[in-house]
């Protein structure tokens, strides 16, 4: 057995020995996975776990690293970036990532991302010509 | 400030460039000759766009990148990791193609977990989020 394989089984044994709370916090992700598109709350969150608002926030942030909140941010912006991909307008990407006014999402894109939803979706429409276009050279050669 | 790119040591870059594109199937973005090396990275299929991998031969050239290179290969420790959708899948297709795995595919906590040889006197660790 490697270093690596023993420092695994140690800290699997100390830190991940709470089946429950595991069990939990996976449940909570993937809740948020599965709803993001929706007004999810900390309070929705807590009645899907069935713990505690600040319970919730405890676990979620010791085993995740981040808080439910800053989580599901960054899932909106991860989905929001293949719906603009898709061709959706920055409206409709807002609506459809569960966000409820097209200027906060525009501004929270761009601070997650350094440019704005309008910008993002004409470098994905040309990167996109821009590979096509080598493909078909590729081709002719 | 950006993160551009990212090193990761290796001994042979065609080799290293044929695993890392042939069996991980990662793309090649730059290749440019550097002397007698190559200034040689890849990219995620799924995100060209995004962190390039630079396949740098600095083993061949500085000791100390060597045997460090060394130590943490015969430890077993990944210093390198890579995200996927799904670790046991991946392991499977990977298997299926040679790769040799020294921790298979294991729950650990809030993520899973698998780690291979890269041929390259690396090991990397594939991580799926739970």
């Amino acid at each position: 057995m490697t270093f690596y394989e023993r420092e695994i089984n140690r800290i699997r044994a100390t830190v991940y020995a709470n089946r429950g709370q595991l069990d939990t916090v996976i449940g909570i992700r993937r809740h948020i996975n599965d709803h993001f598109d929706t007004g999810l709350s900390l309070d929705a969150l807590s009645h899907a776990g069935f713990i505690s608002k600040y319970h919730l926030l405890r676990l979620f942030k010791k085993y995740y690293g981040q808080t439910p909140k800053q989580y599901l941010r960054d899932k909106r912006i991860e989905q929001s970036k293949l719906c603009l991909e898709k061709g959706m307008s920055v409206a409709e990407t807002c609506y459809a990532i569960g966000w409820e006014s097209p200027c906060s999402f525009s501004t929270l894109f761009r601070k997650k991302t350094g440019c704005s939803p309008t910008t993002f979706q004409k470098e994905q429409f040309s990167q996109y010509r821009f590979n096509h276009k080598g493909e078909a050279l590729q081709h002719q050669i | 400030m950006k993160i551009k790119i990212i090193s990761i040591p290796v001994r042979d870059q065609t080799k290293a460039l044929a695993f890392y594109t042939g069996k991980l199937g990662f793309v090649k973005k730059t290749d440019a000759p550097v002397g007698e090396d190559r200034w040689l990275t890849v990219v995620s299929r799924e995100e060209q766009d995004g962190p390039e991998l630079l396949l740098e031969p600095a083993p061949n050239h500085f000791e100390p990148a060597r045997v460090y290179q060394e130590a943490l290969f015969d430890a077993g420790i990944p210093y390198t990791q890579f995200n996927v959708d799904n670790v046991q899948q991946e392991y499977e297709r990977l298997e299926a193609m040679g790769v040799a795995f020294s921790v298979k595919p294991t729950e650990m906590g809030t993520v899973k977990i698998a780690v291979f040889d890269d041929t390259c006197g690396n090991n990397i660790q594939i991580v799926e989020m739970r």
